[in-house]
């Protein structure tokens, strides 16, 4: 009990801590002050005890699908808000001026909605292997464990992203933000189809015997990239898509910056 | 073009519209399985390869439980007394085992693909 209590509270954990140790990083360097993050770690408690309490209800929606399609959701503007985010941060690396009050905007919507869908599977797993009692105390001790580990992790990302010279860290930053809107663009695709909402196809291939996702390096790498052993044709194409989206933007806005810059 | 030749042509989109529904839903086999006292029953399935198949799961714990696959990419939380649907393949022929992520002691299973 203890064990599988560690595991599945650390998948959770790991995944929202590297993306908020990024954003929290990255903020700091364009001097955002940390108020943004109390606010939206409390609309993220929330919201995770709102969706988790009502998981009935959202399941039975689009005739059982619901779960699938709202976890794509919140994945998807998820990734539109780091695609902003990622606009932001590199116009700052050009101009060394941006928004605080939209940054902070953007940090609370990806902190707050990537708790309530992490939060959400907490809170529906503590409620029910505690329901007959008996491991309260092992798994409260398991899911802090679990969660410890998790929010290390997350820590030693902040103060590597921190040590190094202010417009590393930003390029740095800007690659791990770019897989991981990634990665939830896999995710959401992955969603979509085993709702049957996205076609379903035959896998592109199997990397399970080179890199398998129970092991924990591709635990790290599903959490930081998305990673996916057995993709299909979509998911790989709109994983390809969703890197060269954000790409594209950012090259677009040095293009202007820099055109301007000259004209003056 | 008269009215009734568009009404004509109207029943014959309906029919074909409909007929394909009906080839989609005859094409998807549809498997159930139970959860009980954080077991699956049965706990080994065998599907087609190369198909899709609709996975109903009925969860008569009173507890949640989270179907889970690394092979089959899938995951989902089941409430307690609920029924859930996973869609899963087309796949190869192979064995894809899944658990049940919030009591995996007992919770496993298999898919035989064939």
């Amino acid at each position: 009990m203890l064990l599988s209590s560690v595991i599945i509270v650390l998948r959770e954990v790991l995944e929202a801590a590297l993306l908020f140790s990024v954003l929290i990083a990255l903020s700091k360097q364009m001097g955002v002050n940390f108020r943004w993050l109390v606010w939206s770690m409390l609309l993220g408690l929330l919201g995770a005890f709102i969706y988790g309490m009502n998981i009935q209800l959202v399941s039975e929606w689009f005739e059982g699908v619901g779960q699938e399609v709202s976890n794509a959701l919140i994945q998807l503007v998820i990734y539109f808000m780091l695609v902003l985010y990622m606009l932001m941060l590199s116009y700052y690396s050009y101009r060394q001026k941006t928004s605080k009050f939209l940054l902070s905007l953007i940090m609370t919507v990806i902190v707050a909605l990537a708790m309530t869908r992490e939060g959400a599977e907490i809170i529906l797993y503590f409620f029910s292997v505690t329901h007959s009692d008996a491991h309260y105390l092992a798994v409260l001790v398991g899911m802090t464990i679990g969660a410890s580990i998790g929010i290390s992790i997350g820590l030693l990302f902040y103060y590597l992203l921190n040590s190094l010279k202010p417009e590393r860290s930003i390029f740095i930053g800007l690659i791990l933000l770019l897989l991981v809107s990634a990665g939830m663009i896999s995710q959401a695709s992955l969603l979509l189809i085993q709702a049957d909402w996205l076609p379903a196809q035959l896998p592109l291939w199997n990397s399970s015997e080179l890199l398998s996702e129970k092991s924990v390096t591709g635990q790290l790498l599903y959490a930081l990239l998305g990673y996916e052993s057995t993709p299909t044709a979509i998911q790989a194409g709109l994983y390809l898509l969703s890197l060269i989206l954000p790409l594209t933007l950012i090259a677009g806005l040095k293009f202007t910056c820099t055109k301007n810059h000259s004209s003056l | 073009m008269n009215d009734s030749m568009i009404k004509k042509m109207l029943y014959v989109f309906l029919i074909f519209l409909f007929s394909f529904q009906a080839i989609v839903y005859a094409g998807t086999p549809v498997i159930n399985i139970e959860i009980r006292n954080h077991l699956f029953i049965p706990s080994e399935i065998v599907i087609p390869k190369n198909t899709k198949v609709k996975l109903i799961i009925h969860n008569h714990d009173e507890t949640d439980e989270e179907f889970e696959s690394f092979e089959l990419n899938r995951e989902k939380v089941i409430v307690g007394q609920c029924k859930g649907i996973i869609f899963i393949g087309p796949l190869p022929e192979g064995e894809y085992p899944f658990f049940g992520e919030f009591f995996p002691k007992t919770a496993q299973g298999k898919v035989i693909v064939k």
